[in-house]
């Protein structure tokens, strides 16, 4: 009977040390694409958020209400799929312990899971993705509070600076090319619009659609030329985007490509390979050691996982900036509950220092009638970056200043 | 001629020779069924595997040739235990479980390459000129015309195997008439091997010359595996010849389809002639009527 009693004794003793160990950590959850095409993306952003995470952990963790907490992360591979990440999403939020949820790189995946996180009132950061449609669909729902904020160059800002770089070239006749997916549609959807804000100084002659694992764009190709395109607007990910550039090169068709940010994609610079030379896209990030505020980032994070080039450079700095944005809202909510969270987060006071600025107050209290009020970036601190052999750099060099001062709000 | 003519040129001259790519695939049926009225579903799988098996080698730094040649060799491993774990035993108990079986081995072949190499498409390096060919003013590149000559030469090379060899004979003694081949003293089951060894070879052969063009990844032979049992079932399952020119056919009608209608619209004209064949001529446009007498 006795070492029965004693091992009982061990197990209470052990239940409860384990109770109070769980109160000790936040628990955030990281969900993204971490395999398949948009895995680039989603693995820089899970890497990047961690190693701001390991960083924090290291200084012993958050003060929240005069303790200090560690993080736990809790990792999910939605695949880039939008019924997984429905799962995925209804997985996190039935789990009672979750104080925020960062992640999120396909739109169709926000748009399938967040719903999720809106019913249990959970705290989640899109980034480094996901086009505009996973915000306003709340601002179009009339949605009068959500725990939903967005980190990331929203398409707006990006198709607003694709239609300005072409003006910049010179282009006068363009076409758009862009893919079957929410992301493409919505894409196309806005360069139509940004256009016709320009007023006649861009045209579109031609609009081409494709598929996803589509590998041959060359019929797509040749009705932009024949209409006589100068450059091409595209809005796709990686391998289909590298498809396009080999189908121009094929045919020899030398006109730029200008797109959303996924032309940084390691996937599209490798598989394109010198047919990706001058693809330009917008970036919050350039991997540039000789950019004085991103080098401590870009050196921590390939000595922490061993690379000698980031996958995705803006999803990785997303990532990491993020992380901490969030482990200063539950620091200054001093709480690990996600109501609370949400509120620090529409209220920063804290300067947090970033791989990509200093950011002040990134998010305002969320206003149905201005989904802006939820979303971080802005268009004075996005420049331009374009593909040069293997890597992506400043198009427009004069973006430099950009980088460097940025301070975000 | 017009730049819209020269379009349309264009898109039938490069669907063609990717058509050429689908008739290989569908030799590989045409094989593989020749000895044992079976064929692999899996076949696209075996295009993917022997694309991946190319791609480690080149990897280990052997030339482009030797990786062929080596990934030619893994696939004729892979058609042979193919034939032993799925379609040794049904057809010995002459049901159809193989039809199931191949399907399976396939699916167990994309979950392998996805735990070995990942999801990820990846480039296939080639050592071809990266520059296309103007034709008239119609664009070729080097990997489009490797996927020419690749399917074009194997086919050949096998079809003359199997006239002037003593092996070649006893496979199509054993496609003609099992019963009379064994007693002229040829083991059906070793025909029956080689015949899907040999499938198997040139099933990872075009996956090695697809792959430039493609990029590889678990899923590339997916839509490939449906469009040659198109070329096969429309062709008929007897005739190679019969295979090039609907290869050639279909790649272009699909890639005019694509451009004409929309690319939505690309995979049509292979259901269609698939749907058409199957009602108006199930032995094939150029296959031969079977009249069994009973």
């Amino acid at each position: 009977m006795k070492p029965l009693r004693s091992v009982l004794a061990l197990l209470v003793a052990a239940s409860c040390s384990s109770t109070s160990f769980a109160a000790d950590v936040v628990k955030i959850a990281i969900t993204g694409p971490f395999s398949g095409g948009s895995a680039p993306m989603g693995i820089s952003m899970r890497d990047g958020a961690k190693l701001a995470i390991s960083q924090i952990n290291q200084r012993g963790g958050i003060l929240v209400g005069g303790k200090k907490m560690k993080i736990e992360v809790i990792e999910r591979d939605d695949e880039g799929k939008n019924d997984r990440g429905a799962l995925v999403a209804q997985e996190i939020s039935s789990m009672n312990d979750v104080s925020a949820v960062i992640g999120t790189v396909n739109t169709g995946v926000a748009i399938m899971g967040d719903r999720n996180y809106v019913q249990k009132g959970l705290v989640k950061i899109i980034t480094p993705a996901a086009g505009s449609a996973s915000m306003t669909q709340w601002s179009k729902a009339g949605t009068a509070d959500i725990p939903i904020f967005r980190f990331a160059a929203h398409d707006g800002i990006q198709s607003q600076m694709v239609v300005e770089q072409a003006i910049r070239i010179g282009a006068r006749k363009v076409a758009i090319f862009h893919d079957d997916t929410n992301y493409g549609v919505s894409g196309r959807d806005d360069l139509l619009s940004r256009i016709r804000e320009q007023g006649g100084r861009v045209n579109v002659v031609d609009i081409e659609k494709f598929a996803i694992g589509d590998k041959d764009m060359t019929g797509q190709l040749i009705k932009a030329k024949i209409a006589g395109a100068q450059a091409i607007l595209i809005w796709g990910i990686g391998p289909e985007l590298a498809a396009v550039a080999s189908g121009k090169k094929k045919l020899g068709y030398n006109v730029p490509m200008i797109g959303g940010w996924t032309l940084s994609m390691s996937n599209f610079i490798d598989t394109a390979g010198p047919a990706g030379n001058g693809a330009m896209m917008p970036q919050t990030f350039i991997e540039d050691l000789s950019i004085s505020r991103a080098k401590p980032f870009i050196l921590a994070y390939r000595q922490a996982y061993r690379v000698n080039r980031i996958p995705s450079p803006v999803s990785a700095a997303q990532g990491y900036d993020a992380a901490m944005l969030l482990a200063e809202a539950i620091h200054e909510a001093g709480s690990v509950e996600p109501s609370r969270i949400k509120v620090a987060l529409e209220n920063l006071t804290g300067v947090v220092r970033g791989a990509i600025a200093d950011w002040k107050k990134p998010w305002a209290k969320w206003s149905p009638a201005n989904e802006e009020s939820h979303e971080a970036f802005r268009r004075s601190y996005t420049v331009m970056g374009k593909v040069q052999d293997g890597k992506v750099v400043l198009a427009n060099p004069s973006d430099r200043a950009v980088l460097e001062r940025g301070t975000g709000k | 001629m017009s730049p819209e003519m020269l379009a349309y040129a264009q898109m039938a001259v490069s669907g063609g020779l990717m058509g050429l790519a689908y008739a290989l695939v569908a030799y590989g049926f045409q094989l593989t069924y020749a000895a044992g009225k079976a064929v692999n579903f899996g076949q696209g799988e075996l295009v993917m595997l022997g694309a991946f098996v190319g791609l480690t080698l080149t990897g280990t730094g052997l030339p482009y040739w030797a990786s062929i040649a080596g990934a030619t060799v893994a696939g004729a491993g892979l058609g042979l235990f193919v034939e032993r774990a799925a379609v040794r035993l049904a057809l010995r108990q002459h049901n159809e479980g193989w039809i199931l079986l191949t399907i399976i081995t396939g699916l167990f072949a994309v979950s392998a390459a996805e735990n070995i190499w990942g999801r990820e498409d990846k480039p296939y390096p080639t050592p071809w000129e990266d520059a296309s060919i103007d034709l008239y003013g119609i664009s070729v590149t080097w990997p489009e015309l490797a996927i020419a000559g690749g399917a074009l030469g194997v086919m050949l090379l096998i079809e003359l195997a199997k006239r002037f060899t003593l092996t070649g004979i006893a496979v199509q003694a054993e496609s003609a008439d099992t019963d009379a081949a064994e007693l002229c003293g040829i083991r059906s089951d070793a025909v029956t091997s080689l015949s899907w060894a040999v499938s198997g070879a040139a099933a990872a052969f075009a996956g090695t010359i697809i792959a430039p063009v493609t990029t590889v990844g678990p899923t590339m032979a997916a839509a490939l595996t449906l469009k040659a049992f198109s070329v096969a079932v429309v062709a008929g399952l007897d005739s190679a010849i019969g295979l090039v020119l609907t290869g050639l056919f279909l790649g272009s009608a699909e890639n005019l389809a694509g451009f004409i209608l929309g690319s939505g619209w690309r995979e049509t004209p292979g259901l269609v002639l698939l749907i058409m064949a199957l009602a108006m001529r199930p032995q094939g446009i150029f296959g031969k009527k079977i009249i069994r007498k009973v």
